[in-house]
């Protein structure tokens, strides 16, 4: 069921207000125990919602998205609200000026509520990595939110919010979705645009929606989409609409990797429970087909060789200088170092200097341009699957979520546990994460530039397993 | 140079956890080495650059700017000491 057709019908016929609607998501994020806020947009918040309720007043038409509440992950661009990608060294720092995604949402009438709280720069896999507290799960709070759009995914999954957007460098929307039961939608690389979102791997870094339906998630992508001359990586696209999705007979032939389900890294029942989805899918009528892809360690490898040598070019700007919260040292050089030595998390440090490792003279060749080597032999391969299939279907992690505290001691034990989510990552195609199928739910993917099969066999799923 | 002053961070280290991803890329099968960067047409083609023009920012966002720098004195804005080597 669409939360934001059933809200719109609310205000439409006014059954609620759209300040009580606001006012009632604020107070629950404001004594949520879940450390999902980094900051709350109340005001502004209910100013937008005043001006909604004064349109129905007037019987004027109001948009599908208009007073519909939604968070955001701290690491976009609102203009003159907080930015704080939930580190030090920004934690006072004020966005100038606004994400073409966000203003794409406000333009069509969205409230934004919140800031929410993630990995610092979208580094972790668990959004413990932040400075305000670990993000705690929905439904288990001893665990983890998932990351790094933790907090996102658990304001959906509590209803503090209506969707929110994420942030998915390396599976950081799929991964959290798939920890708390919603739906998480990471589109092509390129569909929506990246500008003003605090650039963590450049090559990777994708937009996109978190939310209870896959209605939800078509509408707001719809709204995000498009072309934005401040992204010169983003292409035009075609509205996906809700009649196009609605059936999957097209889909003749689904994939799965064989090594990602035959490895003792795995847990048993995520193992049993996606094989009992895929004896499903075939009852229905559809081929089913092992494919043979790289080694989890090998794409673990790869997407965080690529992503930390990315991640220290892009926060070498994070000095102090202009921005930030600067910790003046004897001269220039030192002002750099212990601002950033200070400000930094360690988890943060970890990936500049493995990316400055990785890019200095004497290792860029057996690693950097390596790791450049299987990114593109992993895309071929993508391309070879999609000539036999349609439809490629993973769990999204290996294992249930971890304890709080347990990632932050163990951070190679972390990255592994983005093996099913980095290698699409890498192939830039679109991939959503549905709260079906595994305990951490089921990742659907297609080929590039093809989002609307990938919510059409979402659709279809969800009839069949 | 090594990683501290690379990474303009003090003291900092390579960590274990992140030499071990380094040995697994080492000890990867890459098959065709020919192929490097022969996938990343993510570069825009030359019909399609945008406009070379000077777009003039708000003013709001120019104050916001002016917020966010970290030192300020008698109206000027303060940069750390520069020194020559």
């Amino acid at each position: 069921m669409s939360q934001i057709r059933k809200i719109h019908t609310q205000l439409k016929n006014k059954e609620i207000t759209c300040v009580k609607l606001v006012q009632d998501r604020l107070d629950l994020l404001k004594s949520n125990t879940h450390n999902t806020v980094n900051s709350l947009l109340d005001t502004l918040a209910l100013e937008l919602a005043k001006n909604v309720d004064a349109k129905i007043k007037n019987g004027q038409d109001i948009g599908l998205l208009e007073g519909i509440p939604f968070g955001i992950k701290d690491v976009y661009m609102l203009q003159g609200t907080l930015a704080t990608a939930s580190s030090d060294l920004l934690k006072n720092y004020k966005s100038p000026y606004t994400a073409t995604a966000i203003q794409k949402l406000l333009d069509a009438g969205a409230i934004p509520l919140v800031k929410e709280n993630c990995d610092s720069f979208g580094h972790g896999s668990s959004s413990e990595n932040t400075i305000f507290g670990a993000v705690k799960n929905a439904v288990n709070t001893d665990l983890v939110g998932g990351g790094s759009s933790g907090g996102s995914a658990v304001n959906v999954a509590k209803d503090f919010t209506v969707f929110s957007i994420g942030g998915d460098t390396g599976g950081s929307i799929r991964q959290p979705a798939g920890f708390n039961n919603v739906y998480g939608f990471k589109p092509t690389y390129g569909r929506i645009s990246r500008f003003g979102l605090m650039a963590y791997a450049s090559s990777t870094d994708c937009v996109g929606p978190i939310a209870k339906s896959i209605e939800d998630i078509r509408l707001v992508l719809n709204v995000m989409s498009g072309k934005d001359v401040k992204d010169q990586t983003t292409y035009e696209s075609t509205e996906i609409s809700a009649s196009n999705i609605l059936n999957a007979e097209e889909i003749k032939t689904v994939g799965y990797f064989k090594n990602f389900i035959e490895t003792d890294a795995i847990d048993q029942k995520i193992k049993s429970n996606f094989l009992a989805s895929i004896e499903k899918i075939k009852a229905k009528g559809i081929q089913v087909k092992e494919l043979d892809f790289f080694e989890a360690d090998t794409l673990v490898s790869t997407y965080y060789t690529l992503a930390m040598a990315e991640t220290a070019s892009n926060l070498s700007r994070l000095d102090g200088t202009n921005y930030g919260q600067r910790i003046e040292g004897e001269n220039l050089k030192d002002t750099y170092s212990i601002t950033r030595s200070e400000n930094f998390s360690e988890e943060t440090k970890r990936r500049i200097v493995g990316g400055n490792q990785v890019l200095s003279q004497g290792f860029s060749d057996e690693i950097y341009l390596k790791g450049l080597n299987l990114r593109d032999q992993i895309v071929e391969n993508f391309e070879k699957d999609f000539k036999e299939v349609d439809i490629i279907l993973s769990p999204v992690t290996p294992n249930t979520p971890p304890k709080i505290g347990d990632s932050l001691k163990n951070p190679l034990a972390m990255y592994l546990s983005d093996a099913y989510t980095v290698g699409f990552s890498l192939g830039q195609l679109p991939t959503l994460t549905i709260p079906q199928g595994t305990a951490t739910g089921l990742q659907i993917t297609a080929a590039k530039n093809n989002d609307e099969l990938v919510l059409k066999f979402a659709n279809f799923l969800k009839d069949t397993i | 140079m090594t990683v501290d002053i690379l990474s303009s961070i003090k003291g900092s280290q390579p960590s274990e956890a992140v030499n071990k991803l380094f040995e697994a890329i080492k000890n990867a099968n890459s098959t065709n080495n020919n192929s490097f960067n022969k996938n990343h047409n993510n570069a825009v083609s030359l019909d399609d650059l945008r406009d070379d023009v000077v777009i003039n920012s708000p003013n709001i966002e120019k104050q916001l700017i002016i917020e966010n720098f970290p030192k300020e004195k008698n109206g000027y804005l303060v940069v750390a000491k520069v020194i020559e080597e």
